[in-house]
């Protein structure tokens, strides 16, 4: 394990050390920042535009970013050959694999809770207090970026990182839209209804991590009321870290049985 | 495999597969040979032969098609054998982001030292390797001779039994190379069995023990320099200061004749009568400076040896 850890705080040091990471946060945090002023512009809506504009940013950004670093994290030890000097030392494949996969969940974690410090921020200055809704959003945020991360990690395993990252974002968008591919499946019907069944089965349904504005066991949630139930944040939860864990696993199986040339 | 070898490679070989057409290519094609515990072996072999995908195999990176491999008494990949070894790879590269002490303290991490061991042994062998002036500055702004000063302190974070070492004297000017080559023989003293690859031939004659060469992918010979190259004189350099009033006498077909100040220096083959030739100069007038007997050197050999095993014709 402390390999493991010694990897993971490696892979988070060059990911904080990386001057895009950096441009991608502040650009989000002037997002957020930015719709304090937008709200001036509404009529009593202004904590409304804080909340929607500050979790979308965090989402898009936050999922940019997971991409990013998901598809280069392990090309780039590849690339520049690093990965010569550590995998011949006391490590096993797969722990190379998971230090990797563990400083990205580290480096996404510490993203999400600055952004999330700033939308706070920006709304404690609105006069709200600390709600549990946002941090429930927040919560659910994170585990979407993780689930994405480790999604490119696996594509980056075999392939390059342009390609890993249109595969990654293309998964994102496919997983985003779960409910409207079942419901457009459901109503062409016949081998639609199937493809559509079977790839909802393989592609994860990442509309559970961002459920503001949905319906939530016949119950309509709203990051600007309650958002939902901890029975929902715990199994959203374990379904985003197990398919996780399988994505990292795939990562690993490749891994382990590749030539570094 | 004997109890004193700690390295071993029987019929290793390698084909890969590149490009669209998944063209083979066979970097590897039969290696084979064994290092003795406490000696400084020699990997040679021209550029293409071999080398770097047979270390490669040896340190797990790569897996062979054939052929078998042990290091330090266990299988290719096992912990514990990894434990007691270090290597440097070919032009080696290492996280530009970090400074070599946060890079040693890292490798040491993984070595499985505790911290305050790892960093006594990264602060001696930061000094050990003439890198105490670059403390704290990242690697980036280090100079390609540095970077390999740093990967073989990497190599040695461990205390490892054995230490394989690929073109480590690449990037080295000819101080940084004795250096390196000091090092080795240090190491040697110490009662580790260095392992490293090359073809700078001048630094294999000086220290190794035995050699092994690779050609076109097999292994043509192994064994210790002495018993390699050939003991038989095989030219003989003679130098004269010609007669001031006459000519030397004609030389053989195919002798060259290089001039040194007002020296004539030849180098005879060994089919020609030396003896005789050094007559007919003196009575023509010439004065004999020197005359030296030459038997194969290393480069001769490499070069007979890479000729054969690159011809087709001949059997390997």
């Amino acid at each position: 394990m402390t390999k493991v850890v010694a990897i993971a705080l490696n892979t988070f040091r060059e990911a904080v050390r990386n001057k895009i990471l950096y441009s991608l946060v502040m650009f989000a945090a002037v997002l957020i920042l930015g719709s304090l002023i937008l709200g001036e512009f509404t009529l009593g809506q202004g904590v409304r535009l804080t909340r929607d504009l500050g979790l979308y940013g965090i989402d898009i950004f936050g999922v940019l970013i997971a991409i990013f670093l998901g598809v280069n994290m392990l090309y780039k030890e590849l690339q520049l050959k690093t990965v010569y000097t550590i995998l011949p030392k006391p490590i096993a494949r797969y722990q190379f694999v998971l230090g990797k996969w563990l400083g990205l969940v580290f480096t996404l974690a510490l993203q999400v809770v600055v952004m999330g410090a700033v939308l706070q921020l920006a709304l404690l200055v609105q006069g709200t207090g600390i709600e549990a809704a946002v941090m429930k959003a927040l919560w659910l945020l994170l585990i979407n970026v993780v689930v994405v991360t480790s999604i490119a990690l696996a594509f980056s395993a075999f392939s390059t990182p342009f390609l890993s990252g249109v595969f990654s974002l293309g998964i994102f968008a496919v997983g985003r839209a779960t409910p409207d591919f079942v419901e457009m499946g459901r109503r062409a019907g016949g081998v639609a209804e199937v493809a559509v069944g079977l790839a909802v089965k393989v592609i994860p349904n990442l509309h559970l991590f961002f459920p503001s504005g949905a319906v939530v066991g016949a119950k309509h949630v709203s990051v600007h009321a309650a958002l939902v139930d901890m029975r929902y944040m715990v199994f959203t939860t374990i379904y985003g870290l197990g398919y996780s864990v399988m994505a990292v696993a795939v990562a690993i199986i490749i891994f382990r049985k590749r030539d570094f040339i | 495999m004997s109890a004193t070898c700690v390295l071993t490679a029987v019929g290793l070989a390698k084909t890969f597969r590149i490009g669209f057409f998944r063209k083979k290519v066979h970097a590897v094609k039969g290696v084979t040979f064994s290092v003795q515990k406490g000696e400084i072996f020699g990997f040679l072999g021209p550029n293409g032969a071999g080398k770097t995908t047979t270390m490669k195999m040896l340190m797990g990176l790569v897996f062979p098609d054939q052929g078998e491999a042990s290091v330090l008494g266990r299988p290719v990949g096992d912990m514990q054998a990894k434990r007691r070894m270090g290597y440097l790879p070919e032009t080696p590269y290492f996280y530009e982001y970090l400074t070599q002490e946060e890079f040693l303290d890292f490798v040491g991490r993984l070595a499985g030292l505790a911290t305050a061991d790892a960093r006594k042994r990264r602060d001696q062998l930061i000094e050990r390797l003439g890198l105490g002036h670059a403390r704290g500055r990242a690697l980036r702004k280090f100079s390609k001779g540095m970077l390999q000063r740093v990967g073989i302190a990497q190599a040695l974070m461990g205390d490892p039994e054995l230490v394989v070492l690929d073109e480590p004297m690449t990037g080295l000017d000819p101080l940084g190379r004795k250096e390196v080559r000091d090092l080795m023989v240090s190491l040697r003293r110490e009662g580790k069995t260095v392992f490293f690859s090359t073809h700078i031939l001048p630094d294999v004659e000086m220290i190794c023990d035995r050699v092994a060469l690779v050609v076109a992918g097999r292994t043509v010979s192994e064994g210790p320099l002495s018993s390699l190259l050939s003991a038989q004189v095989v030219a003989t350099e003679v130098q004269l200061r010609p007669p001031t009033t006459g000519q030397l006498p004609d030389l053989p077909a195919g002798v060259e004749r290089l001039m040194s100040g007002s020296d004539v220096r030849l180098d005879l083959p060994a089919e020609i009568d030396v003896d005789a030739f050094l007559v007919q100069a003196v009575n023509a007038g010439a004065h004999v400076i020197s005359v030296q007997p030459r038997r194969e050197s290393l480069e001769e050999y490499f070069v007979r040896e890479a000729n054969k095993g690159n011809d087709p014709s001949v059997p390997v």
